[in-house]
Order: C-alpha cells, then sequence, then structure tokens
C-alpha cells in the first residue's frame, strides 16, 4: 500500500544497517532505569497553574472559522458560484483558493509596523499560564501533489491541535479535511483523477499520538536573540517563515510581539497592505513581501490590536496562485491535554 | 493507542530488547560514527523509562520519534562544531570499502541521488524503506497525518526517480529540487 513494498525493494540495497551487526547494548536495563532515575531529568520551570476560559473559546472559534472561510469560492456541478463565503469544510470537497485581497497601493511597512508595535493591546492568554501551550492551526500547502506534468496541483487542508509543555512533550491531534486546489485546472484533473477515497472530505478520524521530548528552547524576547531565532540575515521571505514559525509553536507575550513587529520594520522588503479579511473571516492588518528571483511572495496578517500573527501565506507571483497557507485559530496556555 | 499497560521494570526490559537493535540502526543510518549510534540508542530508553506512561503498545514508531527529536536537538547544538556527522555530510561514497558489495553504478547513483533530496524527502523515503515503518506509523514519526504522509512519500519516490535520471542522463550536474514549502 503507498508504495511502501516498492520503496523497501528500491532502498534496501542501499541500507547502511543492511549487514550491521548490532553490538549488545553497554548498559542492561536495569542498569539503564538506574541510570535514567540518577540523572535529573531537566525539569523546565513549570508556570503556575490558573484556570483558563480560552479554551471554552476554541469551539466557537472554531465555528466562525468553519462556517467563514472567506475568500475562497467553491463550484458546484453547473458552474461557478461566485459566493465569497466557502462551504464549510466537507460540504464541497471542492475549494479554488483565491489569493487574499488587499489595495494596490502600498508604501513601506517600516513605520506602520512601529507604529502597531508601540499601541499592542494585551490577549486573554498574556494573563494566563499553564503547563500545555496550545495551538489550534489550519493549514494547507504541505505537501503540495502535483500531477505528472507538473500543472496540476491538490493538497489537503490539515486541522491540526497542539498541546506541548516546554520540554516538548505532549498531544497532536490532526484532522484531514478537504482537498483544496490553487486554480480551476487543477480542480478539474484532480477530481477526474483523485482516488474517491482520498477525496472524500471530513470522513477522517482524528490522528492522535503524544508527543514525543524534545528541547524547545525559551522563546527570547530581546532584539539580538531575535534578529537570530528569524532568520533576519536571510531576509524578508526567511523571516516570514519564522514568524510563522514562532506564533505557530509558541504562546508570544505581548512584550515580544511588540518586538517582533520592530524586527519587521527594520527588514528591507516589507510593503504596508492595510486592512484584510483572513480565511478564517477575522479583520487583520496585512505585510507582503515579494521575493522575484524565487517568484514568490509571503503574506503575514496581524491581528490589528493586539499584534498576534493571525495568518502566513505564500504564493506564486506568475501565475499569482496559492502556495500554502497557515491559520492560526487560537492560542492559549492551559493544563489539560483537549 | 489504548491506556498503557504495567509499566514496570519487566516491561522496560522487554521494550529494551526487542527495539534497542533498531534503534541502534535508526542511529546507524543517520550518523557517520556507530558509537554515536549507540549512544542515541542508550538516551532514547533513558527517555522512554522517563516517558513509560506515555510509550504507546506499538512502541517503536515512538522510540523513532524521540530519536529524531534528539537527533535534532544534537545537531543544533553541534552546528559550530560538528563532531556527529550526518550521513549526508560525511561524504560517505568517498570512503573506501564501505560501498562495497554495492560497488555498482546504479547502486551508487541511487545513493548519491537519496541524498541531494530535501531532509523531508529522504526521512520519509528512510523510515518506510529502511525502518519498513508503514505510512501510518511514518506519519507518527514525523508528526503529520496519514495522507500527508503518504503524499509525501509519493512525491519523495518521484523526486528520487528524477534525481536519479538526470545523473544518470547528466552526471556532472546536479539534479534541482523544489525546496519543501513547509516543514511543521
Amino acid at each position: 500500500m503507498f508504495g511502501e513494498q516498492r520503496t523497501r525493494a528500491l532502498l534496501k540495497p542501499i541500507d547502511p544497517a543492511r549487514h550491521s551487526t548490532i553490538a549488545p547494548p553497554r548498559l542492561s536495563a536495569h542498569d539503564l532505569i538506574n541510570r535514567a532515575e540518577a540523572i535529573a531529568e531537566p525539569v523546565a520551570p513549570r508556570r503556575q497553574a490558573r484556570p483558563t476560559r480560552r479554551l471554552v473559546l476554541t469551539a466557537g472559534t472554531l465555528a466562525v472559522a468553519v462556517g467563514a472561510v472567506a475568500i475562497a469560492q467553491t463550484f458546484g456541478p453547473n458552474g461557478p458560484d461566485t459566493s465569497q463565503i466557502a462551504s464549510p469544510p466537507g460540504a464541497d470537497p471542492g475549494v479554488v483558493l483565491v489569493p487574499v485581497a488587499y489595495g494596490s497601493g502600498a508604501g513601506a511597512a517600516g513605520s506602520q509596523l512601529r507604529a502597531l508595535a508601540s499601541r499592542l493591546a494585551t490577549t486573554e492568554y498574556d494573563n494566563r499560564t499553564g503547563r500545555y501551550m496550545y495551538h489550534h492551526t489550519k493549514t494547507w500547502g504541505d505537501p503540495v501533489m502535483t500531477s505528472a506534468d507538473g500543472r496540476h496541483h491538490v493538497a489537503f487542508a490539515d486541522d491540526t491541535k497542539v498541546w506541548q509543555a516546554v520540554d516538548g512533550t505532549g498531544q497532536q491531534v490532526t484532522v484531514q479535511l478537504e482537498p483544496q486546489y490553487p486554480d480551476q485546472e487543477s480542480r478539474n484533473y484532480w477530481q477526474r483523477n483523485l482516488k474517491p477515497k482520498a477525496a472524500a472530505s471530513a470522513t477522517h478520524a482524528p490522528d492522535s499520538f503524544p508527543l514525543p521530548p524534545m528541547d524547545l528552547a525559551p522563546l527570547p524576547s530581546g532584539r539580538a536573540q531575535l534578529n537570530d531565532l528569524l532568520k533576519v540575515r536571510f531576509g524578508a521571505g526567511a523571516v516570514s517563515n519564522e514568524v510563522s514559525m514562532v506564533y505557530g509553536r509558541y504562546v508570544v507575550p505581548r512584550q515580544t510581539r511588540a518586538e517582533i513587529l520592530r524586527v519587521l520594520a527594520e527588514v528591507p522588503g516589507f510593503l504596508w497592505r492595510g486592512e484584510v479579511t483572513d480565511r478564517a473571516g477575522r479583520k487583520g492588518v496585512a505585510i507582503t513581501f515579494d521575493d522575484r528571483d524565487n517568484n514568490a511572495q509571503s503574506l503575514l496578517i496581524f491581528d490589528p490590536n493586539t499584534g498576534e500573527l493571525l495568518a502566513h501565506e505564500r504564493l506564486t507571483l506568475s501565475p499569482v496562485r496559492i502556495s500554502s497557507y497557515q491559520v492560526i485559530l487560537d492560542t492559549a496556555w492551559t493544563d489539560r491535554l483537549n | 493507542m489504548g491506556p498503557p499497560g504495567k509499566r514496570d521494570e519487566d516491561w522496560f526490559t522487554r521494550v529494551y530488547a526487542a527495539d534497542y537493535g533498531q534503534v541502534q540502526r535508526y542511529g546507524q543510518r543517520r550518523l557517520a560514527d556507530i558509537e554515536a549510534a549507540a549512544e542515541l540508542a542508550q538516551e532514547v530508553f533513558v527517555i522512554a523509562w522517563r516517558r513509560r506512561r506515555e510509550v504507546p503498545d506499538r512502541s517503536l514508531p515512538w522510540l523513532y520519534g524521540v530519536a529524531r527529536r534528539l537527533l535534532a536537538n544534537e545537531w543544533r547544538a553541534r552546528r559550530g562544531t560538528p563532531d556527529v556527522l550526518p550521513m549526508t555530510d560525511a561524504n560517505l561514497l568517498q570512503k573506501p570499502g564501505v560501498s562495497g558489495a554495492d560497488a555498482t553504478v546504479g547502486v551508487a547513483d541511487l545513493q548519491a541521488a537519496l541524498f541531494t533530496l530535501a531532509d523531508l524527502d529522504q526521512e520519509i523515503l528512510r523510515l518506510v524503506g529502511w525502518e519498513e515503518l508503514t505510512v501510518s506509523e511514518a506519519a507518527q514519526v514525523l508528526g503529520c497525518t496519514r495522507t500527508t504522509a503518504a503524499v509525501r512519500l509519493h512525491r519523495a519516490r518521484r523526486r528520487l526517480n528524477d534525481a536519479m535520471s538526470y545523473r544518470s542522463g547528466s552526471p556532472a550536474q546536479q539534479p534541482v529540487l523544489a525546496s519543501p514549502r513547509k516543514a511543521m
């Protein structure tokens, strides 16, 4: 299934360990247990638990997201429906993605980003604590499946909830949503060629698994460390990706949100696009960076009050077409999984 | 994944005996240093004991996930002075004797082509091809859905084939591969 056997047949001859003889472990199971018990596990500072109301809001937020996936067009069997509000995921496995709309006038984003940084309001999680950082995201575009001729693309949207402690452990629950297409030609092609089972939407059980431990470095708040973390030296395209990663992994406090906006203000190439509506139907303010060398545009949408990242999208510039998006639907501190 | 059974020393001894070799091989396939692979395997099981309540009954994918994260941590920590090299950086193909029975043009090309792929493409191929995980199990290691893993495998196989074709047609040139859009 899925070419597993063929992959094994292909790669086994170059398996570096295929002839290796594994020496017995130097430590017995008993000794290893003693070692594990003797060496204290690194314990991250535990934040004091307080009740959070944020999670109570999750269902409502998701309902808004499901009901108002704006800026997408769905096409029924009889032709295009030009509605700006898509059907709920699952109702029509045929969403053709349309880029987020913004005005044509644009100037350098630096002064607007600094102004936004100077007036940030607190958000609910700024006054909460908990064992886990919780993120609820909807993503599309990783990976994209492309037809053999390279012309037709499809990817499944994923709805992911992650509870992650600072030692990396926690839980991840991902639900595969409907296939979405960057253009009508791709939709036509893949609806002919995608296996019905694969194309069937909203029928997949959640994939739920525990997260193994990892070093989750603390989120820095200083300018120099943020410049490093956000890969400022590689330019605005890399910075866009890293800002998206940071907001998808950490609960970012207000001071750090402001500092991130100031970092962005100093990176050449970002244009201020003003008020936009993201795919969850939320109002935000957007900046873009056109990477002409790679025929790509990065778009970041921020909450105009709190400065939180709402969404990150990547486009190809010619033709103008969505490559990937991430919408951050909810962020919170919590003590509980699920 | 049901609730874990009794997680005492007997349980750990069984898991250790059953899976240690596989976890060490995981390290050998990704590191140039066998000693480092043994250390990695021991560290994985130290964590498995400490986290024994979280280890699923089918433990190998979880153990591989721990190993993958440990390697990532290690690699990040040692970027300045990398004495533990990932296999792709170890120039393995030029080491005398390493290719051994594989010293055929086809196998060498396959190795070289594999090493040109992006890390995520290589990893899904290794997990399925070498660790012999199912796509669902590989998805657990990579932290993605089964469908996403299946698409990644499909895409990686095609890129591997493209890289092979490119190499055999024009050995002086390196294949140009699309970079992954986003690593989760």
